[in-house]
C-alpha cells in the first residue's frame, strides 16, 4: 500500500515541482528551468522594444508631430528606434529560440540528461541579465548627464564615436551579451558531440538539432568579432585612439566592416532555430518524413557557412570599392539556393499527407509564406544596381522585418505553441491561439507590405517626419502595427494564462509524435529520461513503407 | 514596364527599373508557384474526420532535389547579371561630365560648382549633361540620394566618394539624406532642379550675389549677416530679446550662469557663436537652449565680419536693424483687399516679425512650438496646467508671451509685439494660423 502511494507520488514530481520556491528557480542549472528564467526575461525586452516601435508607428501616423507630448523631439524618436533596434535584436530575438527552446529542446531530442556544462549555462543566464540590465541603463539613466542613446542599432562611426550619448555604456552592453551567447554557443555544441543517447547518430537528428548546432558555430565564431569591435568603439570615445574618427586618420567605414562581420551572420543565428522549429513541425502535422531530410540539414551548414563571406552586401553605397561590391552581390546570392532548398523541401513534405490544421501548423505555413517574401525582397536587395536605389529605405525595413519578425518570431511562437504541453504539461487553447494567430498574421502583413510601397517610392529609413505624399502608407501601417501588437500579446497572454490555470492535462504524446523528447513526461521529470533512451529510427519515422 | 518605382529621370534609370520587373515577375511567380502548391496539398490532403489516412513514407527524390537546386542557381546567375549590368553604368562617368563639389554637414548640403558659385540646399544642373558629384562630408556619415535619378552614395568624412547622373528631362526633383546623421536627419533635404541648358548658363554666370558680398566691408557683411540670422534674437539699442543686445557688445565683461566672468573678446564671440551653450550671461538662464549652433551655418569669414560689425555698434551711431518699410498705400490697398488668412500670413513672414524664426509651420521643433496644429490644441503649461489654444490664448500669448509658457519650451519671446501688432493683425494672424493644420 505505502510502496503504490509512493509510485503515484513519483509520477506527480516532473521538474516543474521537484524543487520549489523562488531560489530554486533562480538557481537551477536544470536546462529546462533555465529555459524558462530566459523565456521571461527575453518577453519583458519584447514587451518594450514592441512599446518603442507602436510609439513610432504612432508618431509617424500623419506627416509631422503626430504625438508631440510624448515624442516631443526627433530625438526622442531617434531614441525609439535605437532602443526597439537594440532590444529586439540583442535582448529578444539573438537569444530567442537558442537560449529558450534550444536549452529546452536540445538535451531532450538527444536523449540527454541536461546539457553539457550546466552551471556554465546558468552562468550564461546571469550574463545575459546583467548586459540587459547595462543596456537598459544606457537608454535611461538617471546617474549621468549623458542622454540616452540616439545611434541607431549599428553604431555607425563617427556618429557613435562623437554623440553626445550613453554610447560607451550600451556598448559595453552589447559586449557583454556577446559573452552570453558565445558560452550558449559552446555548450550546446558540446553536448550535441558528448552527449547523444546510443543510436542517436549524426543523421538520426532532428533538424532543430541540425540547425541549433549551425547556430552556435556562428555564435562561437562571429560574436567575437563584434566583441572586440565594440571595445574598438570604447577605445575610440574613451581615449580618443583614432581607429574609426577620420580627422586621427581612422576610418568610419572599417567600423561598417566589423559590425556586419558579426551582424549578418547574427541573422541567422536569428533565422536558422526557426528553419529548425517549422522542420519539425510540418512532418508531425503532415504525418510525413520531412523530405531529403539530407538536404535541409546541409542546407543549413551552408547558410551558416555562406552567412560569414556575405556581410559587405549592407555597404554596396558605402564607399567600397566596385570590385568589392560586384564580388559580395556575387557571393550573397548563393544564399539564396540553399533557402530555396529548404522551403522546396517543406512544401514537399506535405504531399500525400495527412494533414491537420493545429495552431503550430498554421503558424508553420505562415513561415513559408512570410519567408518567401522575406527570401524574394532578399534577392532585390542582393541586386547591385537595385539596391543602390533601395539602400537605407523603408522596403530594407520590411525585408528584414519579413525575415526577422516574419522569420524568427513567428518561429519562436511557433515552437511556443507546438512544445507547449511538453514544457506546461497543459494544453493550450486552439480556438483562441487560431483567433490571436489571424491578429497577427494579418497586422504583420498591414503593417509591411505599405512599408514595401514606401520602399518603392524612396522614402528613406530612420526619418522623423516624411513628405506629406507618402502619408497614406504611413498610416496603414501603424494600423497594421498596432493589430499585430495585439495579436502577440493575446497569444502570449493566452498561453501564459493556460500555464498558470489551465485545466486541460497534457498527455505524454498529444500529437503522436516520433521525436524523442514526446516520449517522456509532460512534464518531463528533473533529469528528462527514467533511463537513458536507446534510439533505433530515423527522426521522421512516419507513414507506411513503399511496398517494394 | 511596370513602373513601380516611379519617375525616370537619368539614363540609366531604365536599367535599374528593367531589373527591378525582372525580378518582380520572377517573386511573384515563384511566391505564388509555391504558396500556392502549399496551399493546395493542405486541402487535398487534409485530415479529413479527425482521423489520419494511410500516409506514405517518401523520404526524397534526387531528381526533384537537382531540378530544385540547379534552377534557383541558373535564376540567381541571371538576376545576379542585371543588377551588375544596371551598376556599371551608374558607377562608369562619362568623359566631359560637369563636376560640382557637395559637402555634406549636420543637417545641410552645399554645392560648389567649377566657377567658384556656391549654393546651399539646392543643386542646379543642365539637362542632358552628365553631372558628376563629388562629396565628403565634414562631420559624420550622409549619403546622397536622388530616388528620380536612382542613384545614392555615402558621404563619408576624411575621403571623397562620387556619383553621377545625365538628367533626361528638366524638373524639380526631391533629394535625401539616407544615412542617419543625428537629430534633423530628416529634414537633411534638398532640391534638384534640372534646368535647360542656357537658362542654366544664365543661372550659373549669374554672381551679383556673390560679388556683392565679397567687395563689402567685413562690418558691412556683418550687418547684411545679422539682419538675415541674428535680428529676432539681439537688438542694437540695448533692449533684450531672447539673447543679450548687440548695444556696446565687443569688450563688454559680465557675470555668468554658475559663476565665473566673461570678456566679449574676438574667441568669447566665435565660441558663442559655433558653442551657444558653453557659457550663458547671468539673466539669460531660461534662454540657455534658445540658440542653436551656428556652426556648418556661418564660416569662419562670417564671424569675423559680425565681429567687425559688433565693434560698429558702440553706440556712438545709431544703426537701424532691418526693418521692413511701413506699407505703402498702394500695399495698404492689396493689404485691404487680402482675406484675414491671408493678411495674417503676410504678417507672419513679415521680417519685421520673424515669427518664422522661432515658429515653423511644418510641425518642426524651432525656439517656440510649431504653429502646425496650434488652433485648439491642448497644451500643458509650465507651470502644470493644461489650456486650449483659443483665439485668447493666442492673443495673450503674443502681447505678453511669458504669462504662459509651453512646458518644454525656454521663456524665450521677446515681449515686443504688444503695440507693434494691432488687435486687428492679432486676429489676422490667428485667421491664419487656424489654416495651418
Amino acid at each position: 500500500m505505502s510502496a503504490h502511494a509512493t509510485t503515484a507520488h513519483n509520477e506527480e514530481l516532473n521538474y516543474l515541482n521537484w524543487k520549489t520556491g523562488i531560489w530554486s528557480w533562480l538557481s537551477s542549472t536544470d536546462h529546462k528551468r533555465i529555459c524558462f528564467l530566459y523565456l521571461f526575461t527575453i518577453l519583458i525586452f519584447f514587451f518594450v522594444g514592441g512599446i518603442a516601435a507602436l510609439l513610432m508607428r504612432l508618431e509617424l501616423a500623419t506627416t509631422g508631430p503626430t504625438i508631440p507630448s510624448v515624442v516631443t523631439s526627433p530625438h526622442i524618436y531617434n531614441v525609439l528606434f535605437t532602443l526597439h533596434g537594440v532590444f529586439m535584436i540583442f535582448l529578444f530575438v539573438v537569444p530567442g529560440i537558442p537560449a529558450t527552446l534550444g536549452n529546452f529542446l536540445i538535451p531532450l531530442m538527444i536523449g540527454a540528461k541536461d546539457v553539457a556544462f550546466p552551471r556554465l549555462n546558468l552562468f550564461s543566464y546571469y550574463l545575459y541579465v546583467i548586459g540587459a540590465l547595462i543596456g537598459a541603463l544606457s537608454l535611461w539613466n538617471p546617474f549621468s548627464g549623458l542622454t540616452a542613446v540616439d545611434t541607431g542599432w549599428t553604431f555607425y562611426a563617427p556618429y557613435s564615436t562623437t554623440t553626445g550619448s550613453s554610447v560607451s555604456l550600451m556598448v559595453f552592453a552589447a559586449f557583454v551579451l556577446g559573452f552570453s551567447s558565445i558560452l550558449t554557443g559552446l555548450n550546446f555544441i558540446v553536448t550535441i558531440h558528448q552527449l547523444r543517447a546510443p543510436g542517436m547518430t549524426w543523421m538520426r537528428l532532428p533538424v532543430f538539432i541540425w540547425a541549433s548546432y549551425a547556430t552556435a558555430i556562428i555564435q562561437t565564431v562571429a560574436t567575437p568579432v563584434v566583441g572586440m569591435t565594440l571595445l574598438l568603439i570604447i577605445a575610440e570615445r574613451v581615449f580618443g585612439a583614432g581607429i574609426f574618427d577620420p580627422t586621427k586618420g581612422g576610418d568610419p567605414v572599417l567600423m561598417e566592416h566589423l559590425f556586419w562581420f558579426y551582424s549578418h551572420p547574427v541573422v541567422y543565428i536569428m533565422v536558422l532555430p526557426a528553419f529548425g522549429v517549422v522542420g519539425e513541425i510540418i512532418p508531425v502535422f503532415s504525418r510525413k518524413p520531412l523530405f531529403g531530410y539530407k538536404m535541409v540539414v546541409l542546407s543549413s551548414m551552408a547558410i551558416a557557412a555562406v552567412g560569414f563571406v556575405v556581410w559587405a552586401h549592407h555597404m554596396f553605397v558605402s564607399g567600397i570599392s566596385d570590385f568589392s561590391a560586384i564580388f559580395f552581390s556575387l557571393v550573397t546570392f548563393l544564399v539564396a539556393i540553399p533557402t530555396a532548398i529548404k522551403v522546396f523541401n517543406w512544401v514537399s513534405t506535405m504531399y500525400k499527407g495527412s494533414i491537420s490544421f493545429t495552431t503550430p501548423m498554421l503558424y508553420a505555413m505562415a513561415f513559408v509564406f512570410l519567408f518567401m517574401i522575406a527570401g524574394t525582397t532578399g534577392i532585390y536587395l542582393a541586386m547591385l544596381g537595385v539596391d543602390v536605389y533601395y539602400h537605407d529605405t523603408y522596403f530594407v525595413v520590411a525585408h528584414f522585418h519579413y525575415t526577422i519578425q516574419g522569420g524568427a518570431v513567428i518561429g519562436l511562437i511557433a515552437a511556443l505553441h507546438y512544445w507547449f504541453p511538453k514544457m506546461s504539461g497543459k494544453m493550450y487553447n486552439e480556438t483562441l491561439s487560431k483567433i490571436a494567430f489571424a491578429l497577427v498574421f494579418i497586422g504583420f502583413n498591414l503593417t509591411f507590405i505599405p512599408q514595401f510601397i514606401l520602399g518603392m517610392d524612396g522614402m528613406p529609413r530612420r526619418y522623423y517626419n516624411y513628405p506629406p505624399e507618402y502619408q497614406n502608407m504611413h498610416t496603414l501601417s501603424t494600423i497594421g502595427a498596432f493589430m499585430n501588437g495585439v495579436g502577440y500579446t493575446f497569444a502570449l497572454v493566452n498561453l501564459l494564462m493556460t500555464a498558470l490555470f489551465g485545466k486541460v492535462k497534457a498527455p505524454r504524446n498529444p500529437y503522436n509524435s516520433v521525436g524523442l523528447e514526446w516520449q517522456t513526461a509532460s512534464p518531463p521529470i528533473h533529469e528528462n529520461f527514467p533511463e537513458t533512451p536507446v534510439v533505433d529510427k530515423d527522426p521522421y519515422h512516419y507513414g507506411t513503407p513503399a511496398h517494394v | 514596364m511596370l513602373g513601380l518605382l516611379g519617375e525616370q529621370g537619368s539614363d540609366f534609370a531604365h536599367k535599374v527599373d528593367y531589373a527591378h520587373d525582372i525580378v518582380t515577375i520572377i517573386s511573384v511567380v515563384c511566391t505564388v508557384a509555391i504558396v500556392g502548391t502549399m496551399l493546395y496539398f493542405a486541402v487535398i490532403y487534409r485530415k479529413r474526420d479527425g482521423v489520419d489516412h494511410e500516409t506514405p513514407m517518401i523520404e526524397g527524390n534526387s531528381l526533384l532535389e537537382v531540378i530544385w537546386t540547379v534552377f534557383p542557381t541558373l535564376v540567381v546567375i541571371w538576376v545576379a547579371y542585371l543588377g551588375y549590368d544596371s551598376f556599371v553604368d551608374m558607377r562608369t562617368v562619362p568623359p566631359g561630365a560637369m563636376e560640382v563639389n557637395v559637402t555634406a554637414k549636420k543637417w545641410a548640403w552645399d554645392f560648389q560648382y567649377a566657377n567658384g558659385k556656391r549654393t546651399t540646399g539646392e543643386l542646379v544642373v543642365p539637362v542632358d549633361q552628365p553631372v558628376k558629384l563629388i562629396m565628403t562630408s565634414k562631420d559624420v556619415l550622409h549619403s546622397f540620394f536622388v530616388p528620380v535619378m536612382r542613384t545614392k552614395m555615402d558621404v563619408i568624412p576624411g575621403r571623397y566618394t562620387y556619383e553621377w547622373f545625365r538628367p533626361i528631362k528638366t524638373g524639380d526633383f526631391q533629394v535625401f539624406c539616407t544615412e542617419y546623421c543625428g537629430d534633423l536627419h530628416s529634414g537633411m533635404l534638398a532640391r534638384l532642379k534640372v534646368l535647360p541648358k542656357a537658362e542654366f548658363e544664365r543661372w550659373l554666370a549669374d554672381d551679383s550675389e556673390e560679388l556683392k558680398l565679397a567687395s563689402m566691408k567685413p562690418s558691412d557683411r556683418g550687418q547684411e549677416i545679422y539682419n538675415k540670422q541674428c535680428v529676432a534674437c539681439h537688438s542694437l539699442d540695448g533692449s533684450p530679446r531672447v539673447g543679450p543686445s548687440w548695444l556696446k557688445i565687443y569688450g563688454k565683461e559680465g557675470q555668468l550662469v554658475g559663476g565665473g566672468t566673461y570678456k566679449a573678446d574676438e574667441n568669447y564671440i566665435r565660441e558663442s557663436i559655433y558653442y551657444p551653450q558653453a557659457k550663458t550671461v547671468a539673466g539669460y538662464e531660461a534662454a540657455k537652449n534658445a540658440m542653436a549652433s551656428y556652426q556648418g551655418q556661418l564660416s569662419e569669414d562670417d564671424i569675423t565680419s559680425l565681429i567687425a560689425f559688433m565693434k560698429t555698434v558702440d553706440g556712438t551711431q545709431k544703426i537701424v536693424p532691418a526693418q521692413p518699410a511701413a506699407p505703402k498705400a498702394a500695399d495698404a490697398a492689396q493689404l485691404a483687399a487680402m482675406s484675414p488668412a491671408e493678411r495674417g500670413k503676410a504678417l507672419f513672414n513679415d521680417p519685421g516679425n520673424m515669427c518664422y524664426t522661432c515658429h515653423s509651420i511644418d510641425g518642426s521643433r524651432l525656439v517656440g512650438p510649431s504653429m502646425k496644429g496650434i488652433w485648439e490644441r491642448k497644451s500643458k503649461m509650465s507651470d502644470g496646467t493644461e489650456i486650449v489654444s483659443d483665439a485668447s490664448y493666442i492673443k495673450e500669448s503674443i502681447w505678453k508671451p511669458q504669462a504662459k509658457v509651453v512646458e518644454g519650451y525656454p521663456p524665450a519671446m521677446p515681449a515686443i509685439y504688444e503695440g507693434k501688432l494691432t488687435e486687428e493683425n492679432v486676429s489676422d494672424i490667428i485667421e491664419y494660423l487656424k489654416t495651418l493644420k
